[in-house]
C-alpha cells in the first residue's frame, strides 16, 4: 500500500470520527501548547536580558560583592553559585578606593543602595530603589538622560535626584518634573534629569531602572552617615584589549585587601551574558521539562482513545484483513491516524500558544519569543509522541484474528 | 488439476479436555469452474472449512494447496497476499464498512494492492455495474436493503478478479425475493468461469450448484454431482425427513443427516471405534 493511500484511509477515518478525533488531539494541544509557552517565555526573557546586558560597554567589567561564580584554572565559568548572586553583601567605600584606584583603570562606578523613601508633599514612592552613584554613569550603562542633565562632579555633595521614567510618572504625576524637589531622608532634594525608558527584564526588577532615583554618591554617604552598600562597580579600562588585565588587577587588590579571600566577582560582559544564558536555559528547560509531562500525557490519551477505537472497529480490521490487508498495511493504517492526529495536535497547540504569548505580551514585561525552531522541534515532539503511544493500538489492531474480528459484535 | 486440494486436513480448537474437532482428517479437491454447495448442520464445520480454504485460518494439521502450491505453511503476511490476489468473500453479514460509500467499499481490496485511488474507483464501478447497482454508488451500505447490500459485498468480492468466490450462508439474512437474485448473480459469476464454494442450509439454493458437499461432526459424509436446475438426490431424502424431525429429536440431539444417512454415520462410528485416530490429542466434542 502506498503511503498516500495511507494517508487517504487515516484521513477519511479522522473525518468520520470528528468528536473522538478532538478529544483525542486535545491532549497534545495542550502538551504542546504549554510546552511551546514556556519556551518562548524563556527565549523571550533571554533576549530581553541580554538586550540590558547590551547597555553596557562591550569592555565594561561588573564587580560584585559575593563569590557566584567558580573559574577553572583558564578563568573559563565552570559553575554559577545563585544563592550567592542573590545574598545581600556589599562593598564598602574602601573596597571602591581599591577598585577605582586599580591599574589601567579610566572610569569606575559605583552603585550604592541607600535605604529610604522618597516623598513628595502630596506622594511617597515605596516601590522602587535610591541609588548613590557618580557622574559617570551615563558613560557606562547606554543609558540617556531624556530631560536635563545628569549631576556633574563640580558640586558632588548637592542634593540633586536623577528620575527614572516611572518614579517621574508616580512621585509627581508628570512625565518631566525637573526642577520639582522630593524629599529623602529628611533631606530636600531637586529633580535635575529624567532617565530614558529603560529596557526592563522581568527576572530581576531590583535593577530596574525605570524605578530608580539617583543622586550623588558623596550625597549618598552623607545622608546615610557615611555608611555605602555598594552593590555593584562598573568599571571601564583605559583601552580596549585591556580588559582581561584590569579584571586580573581589580581581583588581584580587592583579595589583597579582604585577607587574600575571594568574595567577590568580577565578571566581564561575556561572563555576564554566558552566566545569565546558562541559568535562563536550565531555568527554561526545567520548566519546560515539566510542561513536557502533560506531553506525555496527552500521548497516554491518544493511547487510551486509539486503544477504544481499535476495540470498536474490530470488525472493520477483520473485513480489511479478509480483503487481503496484511498486518503492516493495518498496523500502517493505525499508525499513521496517530501521527496525523498528533501533527493535528501540534499545529493546534502552537496557534493556542500563539494566543498566549501575545496576552502575556500585552499584560506583562514579558516578550515571549516564538522562534521557528521552537516550532519545529514542538511539531517533531508532538509526532514522536503520537507514533510512540501509537504503537501499542496498531499493534494490537494487526495482531487481531481476522475470523475472531470479524465474528466480533 | 485442482484449484483446490485438501488432504487429510484437521482443524482443533482449544486444548486437552476441551479440545473441539471440528474438521477431522478432510480431504476434497475442487476444481476451476465448480459450484460447490456445502451443506450440514450447524456446528459439523461448514464455516471452519471456508475461512481455511480462503486463507483466513491455518489447518491444525493436513495439506493444503491453492493453485498447486503448498499454502498450509504461509506465513501470516504471504497468506493475507495469496487471500487478496486469489479468495474473495461473501458473508452472511454482508460485512460492508458503514463510514464507506458503496463505491469505496467495492474499491476497498484494491487499496491494499496500491492501486492508485482514480483507478481503484473506476474498476470498483465496472464492478457495480456487472451486479446492477451503479446508481446506486454513493449510497450508505444503511441505506441499502440487504438484498442490495449483499449484491455489493458480491461486487466487493469480484473486484481483483479472484479464483474463488467463497461464500458462507450468503443469503442467510435475505428474503426469498433478494436471495433469487443474489444467487442469479452467483450462477453468473459462475457461468462466466468462475468456482465458487457456498455454504447454505436451503436446499432449493443446490439447484444452482454442479456439486453438493454434506458435512457431519467435522466430516464429509456426502458429496455427489448434481445438474444443474436439479436437487440431488440424497438431498431430496434429507428435505422428506426435515418433516419427520421433531422436537424430541431435536432435544434427542438428532439431526436431520443422521436420519438421511444413518448407515454412514453409524458404519463411521464403528470405524473410528475399532481403529482410533492417529493422534492421541483428538477429541471429540462436538454437540451431536
Ligand atoms: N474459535 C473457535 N474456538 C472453539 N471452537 C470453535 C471455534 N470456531 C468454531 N468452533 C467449533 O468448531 C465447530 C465447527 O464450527 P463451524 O465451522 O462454525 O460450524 P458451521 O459453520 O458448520 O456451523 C463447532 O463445534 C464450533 O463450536
Ligand atoms: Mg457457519
Amino acid at each position: 500500500m502506498t503511503f498516500g493511500n495511507n494517508m487517504k484511509e487515516a484521513l477519511f477515518s479522522l473525518k468520520t470520527s470528528r468528536w473522538r478525533s478532538m478529544l483525542t488531539v486535545l491532549g497534545i494541544i495542550i502538551g504542546v501548547a504549554s510546552v511551546v509557552t514556556i519556551v518562548s517565555i524563556g527565549e523571550g526573557v533571554r533576549k530581553q536580558v541580554e538586550g540590558q546586558i547590551n547597555i553596557l560597554g562591550s569592555d565594561t567589567i561588573t564587580v560584585r560583592p559575593g563569590k557566584s561564580v567558580t573559574r577553572n584554572s583558564e578563568g573559563k565559568i565552570i559553575d554559577v553559585n545563585l544563592l550567592a548572586s542573590q545574598s545581600n553583601g556589599s562593598f564598602s567605600n574602601n573596597d571602591y578606593e581599591v577598585i577605582s584606584k586599580s591599574k589601567n583603570v579610566l572610569v569606575s562606578v559605583p552603585f550604592s543602595k541607600i535605604s529610604a523613601v522618597a516623598k513628595t508633599d502630596e506622594r511617597e514612592f515605596l516601590d522602587g530603589n535610591v541609588v548613590a552613584t557618580t557622574s559617570e554613569l551615563p558613560k557606562v550603562l547606554k543609558q540617556k538622560v531624556l530631560y536635563g542633565e545628569f549631576f556633574d562632579d563640580k558640586n558632588p555633595n548637592k542634593n540633586i535626584a536623577i528620575l527614572g521614567k516611572k518614579v517621574a510618572q508616580e512621585l509627581f504625576n508628570e512625565n518631566v518634573p525637573i526642577g520639582k524637589s522630593l524629599q529623602i531622608r529628611e533631606e530636600q532634594f531637586i529633580v535635575g534629569g529624567i532617565m530614558d525608558n529603560y529596557a526592563n527584564n522581568p527576572l530581576s526588577p531590583s535593577t530596574d531602572y525605570n524605578r530608580t532615583i539617583f543622586i550623588p554618591y558623596e550625597t549618598g554617604k552623607k545622608i546615610s552617615g557615611g555608611q555605602t552598600q555598594i552593590y555593584q562597580v562598573l568599571v571601564v579600562p583605559e583601552a580596549i584589549g585591556l580588559t582581561d588585565e584590569v579584571a586580573k588587577n581589580i581581583t588581584i587588590n580587592l583579595q589583597k585587601a579582604h585577607g587574600n579571600q575571594e568574595d567577590f566577582t568580577v565578571l566581564k560582559k561575556e561572563d555576564t551574558l554566558a552566566v545569565t544564558n546558562g541559568i535562563l536555559k536550565l531555568l527554561t528547560s526545567l520548566i519546560a521539562g515539566l510542561a513536557g509531562i502533560s506531553l506525555i500525557v496527552g500521548g497516554i490519551g491518544i493511547m487510551n482513545i486509539m486503544l477504544l477505537s481499535v476495540t470498536e472497529r474490530t470488525r472493520e480490521i477483520g473485513v480489511r484483513k479478509a480483503v487481503g490487508a496484511t498486518n503492516r498495511q493495518i498496523l500502517n493504517q493505525f499508525l499513521t491516524e496517530a501521527a496525523i492526529l498528533s501533527l493535528a495536535g501540534g499545529f493546534l497547540g502552537i496557534i493556542v500558544s500563539l494566543v498566549v504569548d501575545y496576552a502575556i505580551a500585552l499584560f506583562t514585561d514579558i516578550v515571549p519569543a516564538i522562534t521557528f525552531p521552537i516550532m519545529g522541534i514542538a511539531l517533531v515532539l508532538a509526532l514522536a509522541v503520537g507514533v510512540f503511544f501509537g504503537i501499542t493500538p496498531a499493534l494490537k489492531a494487526a495482531s487481531k484474528d481476522p475470523i475472531d474480528a470479524l465474528r466480533y459484535e | 488439476m485442482s484449484l483446490i486440494e485438501l488432504k487429510e486436513v484437521s482443524k482443533l480448537y482449544g486444548f486437552g479436555d476441551a479440545t473441539v474437532v471440528a474438521l477431522d482428517e478432510i480431504n476434497i479437491s475442487v476444481s476451476k469452474g465448480e459450484f460447490v454447495a456445502v451443506m450440514g448442520p450447524s456446528g459439523s464445520g461448514k464455516s471452519t472449512l471456508m475461512n481455511l480454504i480462503g486463507l483466513l485460518d491455518r489447518p491444525t494439521h493436513g495439506s493444503f494447496s491453492l493453485n498447486d502450491r503448498s499454502v498450509e505453511r504461509l506465513r501470516t503476511n504471504q497468506r493475507a497476499k495469496v487471500r487478496r490476489d486469489t479468495i474473495g468473500f461473501v458473508f452472511q453479514s454482508f460485512n460492508l464498512l458503514p463510514k464507506l460509500t458503496v463505491l469505496e467499499n467495492v474499491a476497498l481490496p484494491l487499496v491494499y494492492k496500491g492501486i492508485t485511488q482514480t483507478r481503484r474507483l473506476k474498476q470498483a464501478g465496472a464492478m457495480l455495474e456487472r451486479v446492477g447497482l451503479s446508481d446506486r454508488e454513493q449510497f450508505y451500505p444503511k441505506q441499502l436493503s440487504g438484498g442490495q447490500a449483499q449484491r455489493v459485498a458480491i461486487a466487493r468480492a469480484l473486484v481483483n478478479n479472484p479464483h474463488i468466490i467463497i461464500a458462507d450462508e450468503p443469503t442467510g439474512n435475505l428474503d426469498s425475493q433478494s436471495s433469487r437474485l443474489v444467487m442469479e448473480l452467483l450462477a453468473d459469476i459462475h457461468k462466466s468461469g468462475g468456482t465458487i464454494l457456498m455454504v447454505t442450509h436451503n436446499p432449493e439454493l443446490t439447484r444452482y450448484a454442479t456439486r453438493v458437499v454434506f458435512m457431519h461432526d467435522g466430516d464429509i459424509i456426502g458429496d455427489e454431482q448434481s445438474a444443474l436446475g436439479q436437487v440431488p438426490k440424497l438431498l431430496k431424502k434429507t428435505m422428506y425427513s426435515l418433516s419427520r424431525f421433531s422436537l424430541e429429536d431435536d432435544l434427542a440431539g438428532v439431526s436431520v443427516l443422521m436420519k438421511t444417512f444413518p448407515d454412514k454415520i453409524e458404519k463411521q462410528k464403528a470405524r473410528k471405534k475399532i481403529q482410533p485416530k492417529k493422534r492421541a490429542t483428538k477429541k471429540r466434542t462436538a454437540k451431536k
